[in-house]
């Protein structure tokens, strides 16, 4: 037995860096959002207590207002991975195969770029770009391509464009990773052995890309949910997020038991979804695997 | 090839062995434990310290967005050599939360509560007490602004501006004459659906239906409230865009035609939109909120002395000009309407209702009825997003 002593001061303590991360900006928020969910707001001037615990808050929460958000949300996240998905694929492969080495670098920190402006600046930028007096409302109507001005500033797709455009980086990034890693080697073989690009395409390289396809639609999709940014800058009243009615019962009801709560109950939705996705895609490719499958008997075809 | 490590640490290697995952996880709980035992309780306030005559050289301002002549902050900054940081809250709930949680430890030292809500703050020790002897320029208030109901003889706060509720519309899209609140219940279901923005106050939104039906804007019967409630969903809701806490910006991008705003919001907004002539703001009838917002010190102030030159200052008759200017409201000092007249202010009627519209006003009062307009509000949202 290694005395507690050795343990926390110890070589141990070397990972002091990792621990502290992951103790004071991972298990100890989760820990006390998980805590006041279970607490009340005893009076307007405090915002939890916790002095007698239930679990009284989780039926409050899952009003048929939350529900519906909760829904329109799950529609909005994994529409957005699956957009972003589509867009960044092409785009990944771009960058990992076409485009010449030396240029390689600069295609990724363009894609990185963004990053550099704060990202409720970023979508307030998108306000002015939809709003029907903004220039692609009034680039079109100048092209002749619409008679109307475009009115979408505070819908649903508005909110659907800011995440596409939020979150496309994430999908980008391990992407290209994936495909960057599986090499030339194997998509030259497969030419060799006859199969054309596209073939090769499906059956080489995307299957090769798999980690980072799964990678990235994680990265895009559970922040995605979470995000209430997005939907508070473009949304009005048709596009709101779950996120939304989180941080108003922190901000402005000050409720913080029930805004863990519902919490509480989009961190498990978030696990059930992305589990059933895990699900669906080890059948998908235990189907592939049986589909694509040679049947070999006595040694011969 | 041997076999690799299964840690990678900058250890010597002898020690490498000693790192177990249960020595780690032994870390991670002595650290996290510590951390949450750290986060006590404490309920008594902490005092702010006296005011001595020496202006300090620091001053926290916590108000509501974009509410202060940013010319008069940097005047007063310069002035008195004063480190002035500005930091803005959406509503009084946020600010008594800042302000009772932190137990008198929230650094700021002027609050901006709303009248209706100062018995709130004072009686739960969030404010404290203005010394008026060092306000000298209290006496340029006009006196139909001091000595509220809300807080006899001024003990807590002053007057820092007031402002009623309306809508402004777009005339090129409604034609015909609007002036009472049923006109804007009409008006969003019909030339503006789809194109209407309310404000996110469930008091405002409540008092709209509430003033069609002819009952009190400040009811806690349940049945009142429930033919409000009726309307606001069946009738307005479905055809409501968004909801803003200030009207400026959404006239600003051109996605509405019918706005519930403040009066002085609607102003900044014409100022700013390409075609003010399109605009026109109605004070509807028959009734609508008359507020008022205060200047007051919170509890444990760590700049007691800065924050009474600041209030001071900022009340002053040569800075009231520039500050209803700036933020569309009147700040109570005497005499300041007949200077804005004189100095043609753009939009001065919307800065100043006539004597009618006051007479008919009626101010809100935070009551035990909040709680079913909180709920009304809800309501109306998630009706609107599935509209």
């Amino acid at each position: 037995m290694i005395p507690l002593r050795n343990r926390v001061f110890g070589p141990a303590a070397l990972s002091f860096p990792t621990w502290a991360y992951v103790v004071f900006f991972f298990i100890i928020p989760v820990a006390m959002v998980i805590f006041f969910s279970f607490g009340y707001k005893p009076d307007i001037y405090t915002a939890v207590a916790t002095d007698t615990l239930s679990f009284d808050r989780f039926p409050e929460a899952m009003t048929p207002a939350f529900m519906s958000t909760f829904f329109a949300t799950l529609r909005i996240s994994l529409l957005g991975t699956f957009l972003c998905l589509l867009i960044a694929l092409p785009f990944a492969y771009w960058i990992a195969v076409k485009i010449a080495p030396a240029r390689r670098s600069l295609a990724l920190a363009l894609v990185m770029v963004p990053f550099w402006t704060n990202f409720l600046v970023r979508t307030l930028g998108w306000q002015i770009i939809l709003s029907p007096t903004g220039f692609f409302s009034e680039g079109l109507l100048a092209l002749g391509l619409t008679q109307e001005r475009i009115d979408i500033l505070y819908t649903h797709t508005a909110v659907q464009i800011g995440v596409v455009y939020n979150y496309l980086p994430l999908m980008i990034l391990p992407l290209f990773v994936a495909i960057d890693r599986s090499g030339t080697k194997l998509r030259e073989a497969s030419y060799d052995l006859g199969a054309n690009k596209v073939k090769t395409f499906f059956k080489v390289t995307l299957p090769m890309a798999m980690p980072g396809v799964i990678s990235g639609c994680l990265l895009v999709f559970i922040p995605l949910n979470g995000d209430y940014i997005t939907a508070t800058v473009l949304g009005g009243a048709s596009g709101s997020m779950i996120g939304q009615l989180i941080a108003e019962q922190f901000n402005s009801a000050q409720n913080w038991a029930l805004g863990s709560a519902m919490a509480v109950v989009l961190i498990a939705a978030t696990v059930i979804v992305v589990g059933v996705g895990f699900a669906l895609l080890k059948i998908g490719q235990l189907i592939a695997a049986k589909a694509n499958s040679i049947p070999i008997s006595n040694g011969r075809v | 090839m041997s076999e690799p490590s299964p840690i990678n640490v900058l250890a010597p290697n002898h020690k490498v062995d000693t790192i177990t995952r249960r020595a780690a996880l032994a870390g991670f709980g002595v650290l996290g434990l510590g951390a949450l035992t750290a986060c006590g309780r404490n309920t008594t306030m902490a005092a702010s310290p006296p005011v001595d005559g020496t202006i300090e050289s620091k001053l926290n301002l916590y108000t509501w967005g974009d509410y202060d002549s940013p010319d008069l902050l940097g005047k007063f900054r310069d002035d008195f050599d004063v480190l002035l940081q500005v930091d803005s809250y959406g509503s009084n709930e946020e600010l008594i939360a800042k302000l009772s949680s932190s137990r008198g430890t929230s650094g700021y030292d002027v609050v901006v509560p709303t009248g209706s809500q100062i018995d709130r703050f004072a009686g739960h020790d969030l404010l404290q007490p203005l010394d008026l002897s060092l306000i000298p320029n209290f006496s340029h208030m006009d006196p139909n602004f001091t000595d509220q109901e809300f807080d006899p003889g001024n003990k807590y706060t002053i007057c820092k501006a007031w402002g009623t509720t309306g809508y402004a519309y777009r005339t090129d899209v409604i034609s015909r004459e609007m002036n009472s609140w049923q006109d804007f219940i009409d008006a969003a279901g019909d030339e503006a659906s789809g194109r209407t923005s309310l404000l996110s106050d469930p008091w405002e939104l409540t008092a709209i239906s509430l003033a069609t039906l002819g009952y009190s804007l400040n009811t806690t019967d349940d049945k009142e409230l429930e033919e409000a409630k009726k309307i606001i969903i069946d009738e307005i809701a479905p055809h409501v865009r968004a909801y803003f806490g200030s009207a400026s910006t959404g006239m600003i991008q051109g996605s509405f035609d019918l706005m519930q705003s403040y009066n002085g919001d609607a102003r900044q907004g014409f100022n700013e939109v390409e075609n003010p002539d399109d605009w026109e703001y109605v004070f509807p009838t028959p009734s609508a909120n008359l507020w008022m917002d205060c200047w007051a010190i919170a509890t444990g102030a760590p700049h007691p002395d800065a924050a009474h030159e600041f209030i001071n200052f900022m009340i002053s008759p040569e800075n009231s000009m520039p500050q209803i200017e700036y933020i569309g409201y009147p700040i109570g000092v005497k005499g300041s309407e007949k200077k804005a007249r004189k100095a043609k202010f753009d939009n001065i009627d919307l800065i100043f209702p006539d004597q009618k519209v006051l007479d008919r006003l009626e101010a809100s009062i935070f009551n035990e009825g909040m709680a079913a307009r909180v709920d009304i509000l809800t309501e109306a949202k998630r009706r609107s997003g599935a509209a």
